[in-house]
This record gives C-alpha cells, structure tokens and sequence, in this order.
C-alpha cells in the first residue's frame, strides 16, 4: 500500500506535478471545497426580512435547530435507522461472509449472485420494496395488515400507519413500522458490499494460525472470538464507516420508498435537511443542519476509528 | 454432509437477495387485472379449480407498453416509435450525464493520479488527507451552495449550460475517490520502466500516455466503469440542482411514477427493471473490474 518509491528526478518539468494535479483540484475545488465553506457560512446567516439580503445571526440558527420539535424527531429516527441498520447490516453480512469463506464450487457464482443489488440505484431498489407494501396490492401488504400478528392496524398499510408515541408527545418512540421497513431494505441494499469487505478481510487470515489455534483445543466459537474477531478488526471498523456515511446521508430511498411519511415517521435528518433547504427555502437554517450532520458523521467515524484501534494503523 | 449444509445455505441466501428483483419482474408482465388483485398473488397461475396450474399463467406486457407508450410512425425504422418519457428524455440525459463524467473522471483522475503517485513535492499528504477528509461530508450539504451556484450562473452567463454544470458537478463528487483508486495502481507499476523510456527521450507525459497509462488500463476501466454507473444510479443531485424536469436522468423518471402515485403499478415495476437492465449488464460482463476497484478503493479509506 505505502511502497517508498525513489523519486523521480525531475529535470524538464518542474512544474509538472502542479500541471497534471491543476484540473482535478481546481474542480473539487468548485464543487466540494467551495460547497462545504460557503454553508458553514451559511448557518452562520439568516435572510433579514425586507431586504432579502443575508446578514450575520452568529448561532442562532444552531438554537432555532436544536429547539425545534422536527429536528429532535428526525434525529430520533436518524438514530433508530442507524442502529437497525448498522446492526442487522453487519450481523448478516458477517455470517454470510464466513459461509462463502468455505470455498465451494460455486462460491464465485454465489459472490455475483449476491452482488447484483448493490449495482441498482437507491431510487429503483426503494421503489422495488414500496411495490411490496403499496395498500392492498402489495404483495407484503395482507401480512402487515394482519391484526393478530401487528394488533389492530390504524392504517391500510405500513405506508400509512403509525403508531401513538408511548413514551412523550415529542419523542417517536416506538418507531413506526415503515422505518423498520426502511432498515430492512436499506441493509439489503448495502449487504453485497459489506460482504465483500468482511470476506476479503477474513481471506487474509493465515490458514496457519487457526490450525495452530486448533491444535491447541481452541472450539470454533473461541477460535472465532480470540483469533479471527480481533485479525479482521480493522475491517470491520472500515466497513462500519462506510454503513454510518451511507446511513446518516442516504435520502435516495427515503424518497422512492416512503417520502418520509406517513406523517413524519421515516423522516431522517437527510430528509429533514432536504425539507429545511429545498422545500421551506430556510437556507441558514439548513445550513446549520447541515454542519450538525458533518459533525454527527465525523464525529461517529472519529469513535469508529478509536475503538478498533485501527486508529493506531494509520 | 457439511458442504450440503453450505451450499443449501448460500442458495437459500441468494434466493432471498433475489426474491425483490425477482417479484418486481413479475409484477413488470402481469395483467392488469393480476396486478389489481386482494389478496395479491406472486405467480398469476391460478385458475378457478386450482391454486396454481402452470398452463394457465396470464402475462402481458402491458406493463411495458405503458412505460414506452409505443405509437404508430411510418417513418420509423420498426414501424413504430417509443413516445414515453422514460425513454425520449429521461434515459438519454442520463446517458449523456453518465458517458461524459464517466470519460472526464476517469482523465483527469488518471492525470492527478499519475502526479501524486510519481512525484514528491510539499504539501503532497496535505492533499491526499484533505481528499480522503472530502468524502465524510455529506453530499446534501453541498447541494445547498451548488444549487445558487447554478442560479447564478444561470442569471449571469447567457447561453449557460446546465447540462455541462450537472456533468461537472459529477466530475467533482466521484473524483476523490477515483484519484485514490488510480493512484493506488499507478503506485503498483514500477517506476523503472519509465525511467528506462526517458533515457529512450520520452517525456514525462509521453511516458504516461505510453507506458503507465495500458500498465494501469485495468485500473482505469474499473474506474471509468464505477462512475459510469455511479452517475447512472444517482438521483438526488440531478433532481434537486435541476431545475427543469426535462434536463433530468432517469431515476427521476423512476421517482415521477412513484409520486405521481399512478395505480398501474406494472408499469413502475417495468420502468424498473428497463433501467436497471444496463448497469446489471454492465456488472456482470465487467466484474471483476468492479471488485477490484471497489477493495481497492475501500482499503484505503
């Protein structure tokens, strides 16, 4: 990964690394360098009445946001997305992983067979889970309308039912049954590519050791969780950091599969920063939702990156 | 006994991954009448005797009539013209999007690539980090500023493209990741074989273009094939920077069948499987390429 190569001796251009870097920085530049100042400023301004123009509010955008019942609500779903998300996401693809790990026969087929849904796009992959759960004509739809299974529905689907809030007016909780959907399509989504993550990470651990581990009486699950777990750490905690990037700022699904609703109960703070920006136009507001979700998602993949200790790695 | 175990497992796996392509193409050839049924049924098989006879299967293609709304053309080499939007805007500009980001990122990837991998100047770990640093923030935050940019420069330059814009704006978002993954090969090639063609008086460039660049060729597809589908596969950018329908790809087309929330919903599911067609095709003849660039890519972030 990190060969020292001498270095060439540069003699005609001396410039030539500025010349061949020139167009592709100067592009980031514009669309990410330039983007990603200009709404840090934004959140920091608010259009004054009357005069349509921006002027300094200093944080007072950041009280507006951090006061506001739709923001606790969406950071509420944003993190009951995650954890389903993160949790069933990895669960699933590490067992998948250790089963294909056995190389059979067919195992190159199976890897292929199981990649295809990470190559369709967010909209048609929700689109293709909505198809289920349209009212009455899904073909999920008679099994989540069943009373004796969910309890009586208050809608005709889980596109259109939620559920009271137990615990406090404010607080979404227990989460309606369409961001559970959500999660579930949204794992199938990613599951190819955390698979192959985790599998490329456990081809790496030597034959060797575990046969010596073995030797030495260890059972499959110690086996599992003293020697494999720890070898393939730095992986995993790769792996999780792309699920969290994909989880806090995914919103293609959100749109094809529930739109948000019902109501408001799969809004996430993607969604709501789309609803903020482009809807209601309230740009210094959505601008300091957007600086709370670069923290949220610097600050997640900062705790990552410590407790796997592959930290120390780089 | 144990590899039956296995092999059952996997296929029972791979059968639930497939089970939503596999029911939306279904769905894309029943009948209308199939569609619109409670309780639903997965395989319109059914007769009024039996629960499934397998001579008695309804399909049309209804489904993809409507999405291509063929109508009568004598001009036409089939007789016959597609007249749905799907297929006369949408899929075209995303084409265009895609095919030209695709030939852009892969170029000016290449070059940068080619600089960060072979030279050592200051400031060149700065540059690598704030790369890297790029891709954790979020692309909704960036669309705020690039859509008044768009404004702007709509209002100020005439004659503006938008079209170049959204293609541009593409460059930007997959470019990071692309110079990673390209330096990541170039830094694989070994530098003596360039310096053997210098002595033969080749220039930096030349020796780019003719030594490096088919060394690193398979680098340079995959990441010409990921951007390809990446901006095939994307939605959000292109429809909140756009401000007119008609400049949109096609998975806004996809997006306007669903929020339109038409009844017909052999029709979504055939408008589905027609643009995801492509990009599956792409996949499986070019896999590898994709494996490749996606491990390579993924180790070093």
């Amino acid at each position: 990964m990190n060969q020292t190569q001498k270095p060439l001796r540069i003699s005609v251009g001396r410039w030539l690394p500025f010349w061949v870097l020139l167009p592709a920085m100067l592009i980031i530049a514009a669309i990410q360098l330039y983007p990603t100042i200009y709404t840090i400023l934004l959140s920091l301004q608010q259009i004054e009445p009357g005069t349509g123009r921006f002027v300094f509010v200093g944080v007072r955008n950041f009280e507006r946001l951090l006061g506001s019942v739709a923001f606790v609500r969406s950071l509420v779903h944003t993190v009951v997305f995650l954890l389903g998300y993160v949790v069933l996401t990895l669960s699933a693809s590490f067992a998948i992983a250790l089963l294909l790990r056995q190389r059979l026969r067919f195992t190159p087929l199976y890897i292929t067979l199981l990649f295809v849904p990470w190559v369709i796009s967010d909209v048609v992959a929700g689109a293709v889970w909505r198809l289920f759960v349209v009212p009455d004509y899904g073909l999920f739809s008679p099994f989540f309308a069943n009373p004796t299974l969910f309890g009586e529905p208050n809608g005709i689907s889980i596109l259109t039912t939620v559920p009271p809030n137990q615990f406090s007016p404010r607080i979404p909780l227990p989460p309606a049954p369409a961001l559970l959907f959500l999660v579930v399509a949204s794992a199938w989504k990613i599951l190819p590519f955390t698979t192959l993550l985790i599998l490329g990470a456990l081809q790496t651990v030597a034959q060797e050791v575990q046969e010596s581990a073995r030797i030495d009486g260890a059972s499959n699950l110690q086996l599992l969780r003293h020697i494999i777990l720890p070898l393939i750490r730095p992986m995993l905690a790769v792996t999780l950091f792309y699920l969290i990037l994909g989880g806090i700022n995914g919103v293609g699904m959100v749109f094809s599969l529930t739109g948000g609703g019902p109501g408001t109960s799969t809004e996430v703070l993607s969604y709501l920063l789309y609803s903020i920006g482009f809807s209601k136009l309230d740009f210094g507001l959505a601008g300091a939702l957007s600086v709370f979700i670069a923290m949220l998602n610097f600050g997640l993949i900062a705790l990552t990156l410590r407790l796997s200790a592959a930290y120390e790695e780089h | 006994m144990g590899l039956w175990l296995f092999n059952g497992l996997l296929i029972g796996i791979c059968a639930i991954v497939f089970f939503p392509i596999f029911s939306t193409l279904l769905l894309s050839i029943k009948e209308p009448q199939d569609v619109r049924r409670k309780p639903p049924v997965l395989l319109p098989c059914d007769t009024e005797s039996a629960a499934f006879d397998p001579r008695n299967c309804r399909f049309s293609l209804d489904g993809y009539s409507r999405v291509l709304l063929l109508r009568p053309n004598p001009d036409s080499l089939f007789g016959a013209s597609v007249t749905g939007r799907l297929f006369t805007q949408y899929v075209p500009n995303t084409l265009f999007y895609a095919t030209f980001a695709a030939i852009v990122t892969t170029m000016l990837a290449g070059l940068a690539a080619y600089g960060l991998s072979r030279f050592r100047f200051r400031g060149r770990r700065l540059l690598l980090t704030l790369l890297l640093a790029l891709s954790g923030v979020p692309l909704l935050t960036m669309l705020l500023a690039l859509y008044q940019m768009n404004v702007r420069m709509r209002q100020m330059l005439p004659g503006y493209e938008e079209r170049l814009f959204m293609v541009i704006v593409y460059v930007g978002f997959e470019l990071p990741f692309a110079i990673w993954v390209v330096k990541g090969f170039f830094d694989t090639i070994p530098i003596e074989l360039e310096e053997a063609a210098k002595i033969d008086g080749a220039s930096p460039l030349g020796a780019l273009a003719r030594i490096v660049a088919p060394l690193a060729a398979p680098g340079l597809v995959s990441i010409f094939l990921l951007t390809y589908v990446n901006v095939w596969n994307e939605f959000i950018a292109n429809y909140l920077l756009l401000g007119r329908s008609e400049l949109r790809g096609a998975m806004y087309g996809i997006y306007e069948y669903i929020s339109q929330s038409l009844s017909a919903y052999n029709a979504l599911a055939a408008a589905c499987i027609l643009v995801i067609l492509p990009v599956i095709t792409i996949f499986l003849f070019t896999r590898q390429a994709f494996f490749r660039s996606m491990l390579e890519g993924a180790i070093k972030g």
